[in-house]
């Protein structure tokens, strides 16, 4: 696999960033977009622009085809089981806050336990708040242990029988630790739990395979995912999908509508209320072909690569401190520099052209774990190379001069 | 404007060794800000004598190089001025950060004025400029008795 090759298709690596070549090192915040995903946005709306599932000429027609052409490539990339498990929300976000809405009107009860992770963003424990606000559930968190993982045997530990509901990342996008989801799906099914799984950094990086994985929902962000922004994809198992009550009200997911009865559409209608993303969803098949050619296995190989390239790049800078050291890790490299906050650190090296991320990457509950206000985020995507990490590693020192350390 | 201007001695200076670091003992005006987005966070005291004048000003938080700089150089020269030259003050120097090339209030010195014009650098990061005037809108809300936290939006 040639990484100059696949880094060609993405036109950003083409300009100059502030006089400097780009470094991108943001990518489980948002990955850049090969062209072919950009190309298809324009050619959709210069040349084929319909909406979708309205009209019956032939424009929306072509339209409403080309839609559902991505709903099926999606279902093929994750192997789930139907296509109507498919569902098309505008991010990750969206899909986990309809999750939770839904089965909080009809499953949840009072009292009863939701499990997730010191790891898991705020899109992953907000829609849970909620419910614990409006429904008093209750929320426990499984512990990371020193190497920023979360183990089958935590989880084990904090489920109780209350527990109706265990939400977990795939791999965080802080420590980077990827969780044994499927064991943990093996073991709360076992207990008649549900699992819902926070997939944003997952689908990207890794293998997908929902009849394996088996858990009841995943979640993934389609930007995140060398695709468009506004478009997210909600799995989850028809049964639930069938069973669970709308989310949004509006055009679309209706079958009839009377004064005084309305009844909803079929699956996977029945979600996708109002006008969708159309544009990004056609362009998201894109990235799936564009991911495909790659082949998943190889993805993850390179990526592999980079993250123990520069993990031990960092480990053995002196003053930069790693934070997490799992097992099981993913492209992201969080750290520390004693006595730089990362917000400079991130100023400075956006001077080389070196794009992190440096805050708390909306998981203020792990930050707080680790008694930091904050890290910085250097992650890395399939364009990347050694020679990014390696600009990253010099960026730092440059970085540790400015601070006279 | 590079990174090395932005980045001066003073700044390092006061970023790492901030003046003021504390709570002012017997304060009669504080307030908390709070950055969400970087986790800066700022808590400002202030001791008012009876002519209204600032006798001591001090913080507590956390924060980046350019906050904590910014925050420390705010309570020193703050101090011996009255609330209506602080908030002219204040005033002056957020119109700099976002766009005036200078500071013109009549109630800075010099030194005071070369001081703060080292901040003057972020201007070029405008995701920075939150951090160097948190400390000075929750400076205000002090002033203001404001109970509610300060969030800074740029
Ligand atoms: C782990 C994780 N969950 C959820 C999200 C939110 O995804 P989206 O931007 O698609 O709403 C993100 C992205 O910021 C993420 O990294």
């Amino acid at each position: 696999m040639k990484i100059d090759q696949i880094k060609k298709e993405f036109p950003i690596f083409d300009e100059k960033i502030q006089n400097n070549d780009l470094v991108y090192l943001d990518s489980a915040n948002s990955s850049q977009k090969p062209k072919v995903v950009v190309d298809r946005i324009n050619e959709f709306y210069t040349k084929q622009f319909s909406n979708v599932g309205r009209s019956v000429h032939y424009l929306a027609v072509a339209a409403t085809n080309l839609y559902e052409n991505t709903r099926t490539s999606v279902q093929k990339y994750i192997n789930a089981k139907d296509k109507n498990e498919i569902v098309f929300t505008k991010g990750a976000t969206e899909a986990l806050n309809l999750i939770a809405n839904t089965l909080g009107q009809s499953y949840l009860q009072e009292g009863d336990e939701v499990l997730i992770t010191e790891l898991e963003h705020h899109s992953n424990y907000v829609p849970w708040h909620f419910l614990r606000k409006s429904k008093n559930i209750k929320i426990n968190f499984a512990e990371i242990n020193d190497e920023g993982e979360i183990t089958l045997e935590e989880i084990e530990k904090k489920i109780t029988p209350k527990t109706k509901l265990i939400s977990i990342t795939h791999l965080s996008n802080v420590t980077g630790a990827i969780l044994p989801v499927k064991e943990i799906t093996q073991l709360a099914h076992s207990k008649g739990i549900i699992v819902v799984v926070d997939g944003c950094q997952g689908a990207p990086h890794l293998k997908l395979d929902m009849q394996e994985l088996d858990c009841d929902f995943y979640a993934i962000s389609c930007h995140k995912m060398y695709g468009p922004t506004g478009l997210g994809v909600l799995y989850g198992k028809k049964k639930w999908l069938e069973e669970l009550p709308p989310y949004q009200g509006g055009g679309g997911m209706i079958n009839e509508v009377k004064k005084d009865r309305i009844s909803y559409g079929e699956l996977p209608n029945k979600y996708e209320a109002g006008t969708m993303a159309t544009a990004q969803v056609i362009a998201f098949d894109q990235s799936i072909k564009f991911l495909e050619s790659i082949g998943i296995e190889n993805v993850m190989k390179h990526e592999a690569n980079l993250v123990e390239y520069g993990q031990e790049l960092l480990q053995k800078n002196n003053s930069v401190k790693l934070i997490g050291n799992p097992k099981n890790k993913g492209g992201v490299l969080s750290f520390t520099i004693e006595g730089v906050h990362p917000h400079d650190i991130a100023t400075i090296l956006d001077e080389d052209g070196v794009a992190i991320r440096a805050g708390h990457h909306c998981c203020q509950i792990l930050h707080d774990k680790l008694n930091i206000p904050a890290s910085a985020r250097a992650s890395v995507g399939i364009y990347n190379t050694k020679e990014d990490l390696d600009q990253l590693n010099e960026s730092i020192n440059n970085c540790k001069k400015i601070f006279n350390l | 404007m590079n990174l090395k201007e932005l980045y001066q001695e003073i700044i390092l200076e006061h970023g790492k060794n901030p003046r003021n670091l504390r709570k002012t003992e017997g304060f009669n005006k504080d307030a908390k800000g709070n950055n969400p987005l970087c986790g800066d966070n700022v808590h400002v005291y202030l001791k008012l004598n009876g002519q209204k004048i600032v006798e001591d000003a001090s913080f507590e938080g956390s924060g980046c190089a350019i906050s904590m700089a910014s925050a420390s150089i705010m309570t020193d020269l703050i101090k011996g001025k009255n609330e209506h030259e602080a908030k002219e003050i204040v005033e002056d120097f957020l119109g700099m950060i976002k766009e005036n090339p200078e500071l013109k209030s009549k109630y800075l010195s010099e030194d005071e004025k070369t001081k703060l014009m080292c901040l003057s650098g972020v201007k070029q990061y405008p995701m920075r400029v939150k951090c160097a005037t948190l400390s000075w809108h929750t400076m205000v809300s002090a002033f203001e008795e404001n109970t509610e936290e300060v969030k800074t939006e740029n």
